[in-house]
């Protein structure tokens, strides 16, 4: 025992340099994302104060960019609107004599707003903070978009705070299909340029070219169908010759990320029940 | 002491505030990413027992890694680059009795010791750091390039930093 002790104070730095080494792998190997404490991460109460108090100063910064972002996506959404208006206005004469309303069978998604405290590009794993939380609505798994595309996915709620999964995450896969075709692949992000995604496992009889809008395939509760993710760049091989492999320009500019859409999907607990 | 200890909290607050409100958010030609607030550890006065540097350490780790959503990755770096503080300043100053003053500064040690002990603190800071952060995730070339450009990047903001430093006390006594 007096051997024991003795040994333990003439090699006490070894032992607290393992100890604290340990404690750190521990931090930074032991469990997926997902598990780990609200605390431990920026959706925490001391590091989203800072955080807001930050954005408070900064949200001015990029106001040009995103504005000349907002106007154009705003004229391809009063484009959109006008042809739905036309498509609701024949679905409705078709189904007039049910009584369902068509309005609630179109509309399942709502959106909750916020905005970005604090967002990482330079990691391999990448995560985004937002300023809403579980009292505001916002759950683990929902989808985020923006004003250009998908953002990422709902991972951690505190009360008043989130954290995201960012598109530029391994952690996040993301089902895609070539805007105009059904064959559908798995979008990933390399970890190369916050600008750049890969779209996996798209089947080789799918048709596309250079410069094709690549949307959310809507196979998941998760987003709807058709949101934009990004453009065509070009092919690549993939190790299996039976899919195409497709080197993706993302259109969410993760940058000058500022204000987010929470995607709130009102049928999910429907679509749950019915998948267990 | 008290004072030297508030000095130093002080010196805790601010730089783990620093980094993640500015420097987190910087990032040079996708590569260059400056890890300023290892200032703090290596301004620790040489005297500090080492079981404390590997606290202290540790904790401005931990601290940057909660708000950086890198659990352990900091924390981790910080424990070691703590535990070679001592072996790695005593490659330019042998013998530690000799300074005036026991925290690091170009003053007590002199601008050209000073200078080589920084460059190599941030030098071993940047290699562990960018090889636990990319985990087999980055090729040799990105990692080797992320390397030298923070070790550049983060190098020159610490000899700034310094300058500050002693221009100020410099000031002060005039």
């Amino acid at each position: 025992m007096r051997n024991l002790l003795n040994f333990l104070l003439r090699y006490s730095p070894w032992v607290v340099f393992a100890f604290y080494a340990g404690l750190s792998c521990y931090l930074l190997y032991s469990d997926s994302p997902a598990q780990r404490h609200v605390y431990m991460t920026s959706a925490g109460v001391v590091a989203s104060t800072v955080y807001d108090g930050v954005r408070n100063v900064t949200s001015y910064f990029h106001l040009r960019e995103i504005n000349d972002d907002l106007h154009a996506r705003n004229s391809e959404l009063e484009d959109q609107v006008l042809s739905l208006r036309r498509q609701l206005k024949e679905m409705q004469e078709a189904v007039y004599a049910d009584t369902m309303t068509v309005s609630e069978i179109l509309h399942p998604f709502s959106f909750i707003i916020a905005s970005v405290t604090n967002n990482s590009i330079a990691h391999p794993y990448n995560y985004i903070t937002v300023n809403k939380g579980q009292l505001d609505g916002v759950e683990p798994e929902m989808g985020v978009v923006d004003q250009n595309g998908v953002v990422g996915v709902v991972n951690i709620t505190a009360d008043h705070h989130a954290r995201i999964i960012s598109l530029l995450n391994p952690d996040f896969r993301l089902s895609c299909k070539v805007k105009g075709s059904d064959a559908f692949g798995s979008l990933i992000w390399d970890g190369h340029s916050p600008e750049e995604a890969v779209l996996e496992e798209l089947p080789k009889h799918t048709v596309f070219a250079p410069g094709d809008t690549i949307v959310t395939s809507g196979y998941s509760a998760v987003f709807p169908e058709g949101i934009p993710v990004g453009s065509v760049i070009e092919s690549v091989r993939d190790s299996d010759d039976n899919f195409f492999r497709l080197r993706i320009k993302l259109f969410t500019d993760f940058t000058t990320l500022s204000t987010v859409r929470i995607i709130k999907n009102n049928e999910l607990d429907d679509i749950r029940r019915a998948e267990q | 002491m008290a004072k030297t200890f508030l000095s130093f909290l002080l010196l805790f607050v601010v730089l783990v505030l620093a980094q993640v409100t500015i420097f987190n958010h910087i990032w040079l030609f996708g590569v260059a990413m400056p890890l300023v607030f290892i200032f703090f550890i290596i301004s620790l006065p040489v005297t500090t027992p080492t079981n404390w540097m590997l606290t202290l350490g540790f904790l401005i780790g931990l601290a940057v890694d909660i708000f950086s959503n890198t659990a352990g990755l900091n924390a981790l770096c910080c424990t070691i680059l703590a535990g070679l503080r001592r072996p790695l300043f005593r490659l330019y100053v042998p013998r530690e009795e000799d300074l005036i003053n026991p925290v690091p500064s170009i003053k007590s040690t002199g601008g050209a010791t000073y200078t080589k002990y920084v460059l190599t603190m941030t030098l071993v800071y940047c290699i562990v750091y960018f090889i636990v952060d990319s985990a087999g995730f980055f090729n040799a070339t990105t990692l080797a390039l992320r390397i030298a450009a923070s070790s550049v990047l983060t190098f020159l903001l610490l000899m700034a930093l310094a300058g500050i430093a002693s221009w100020n006390k410099s000031g002060k006594k005039k």
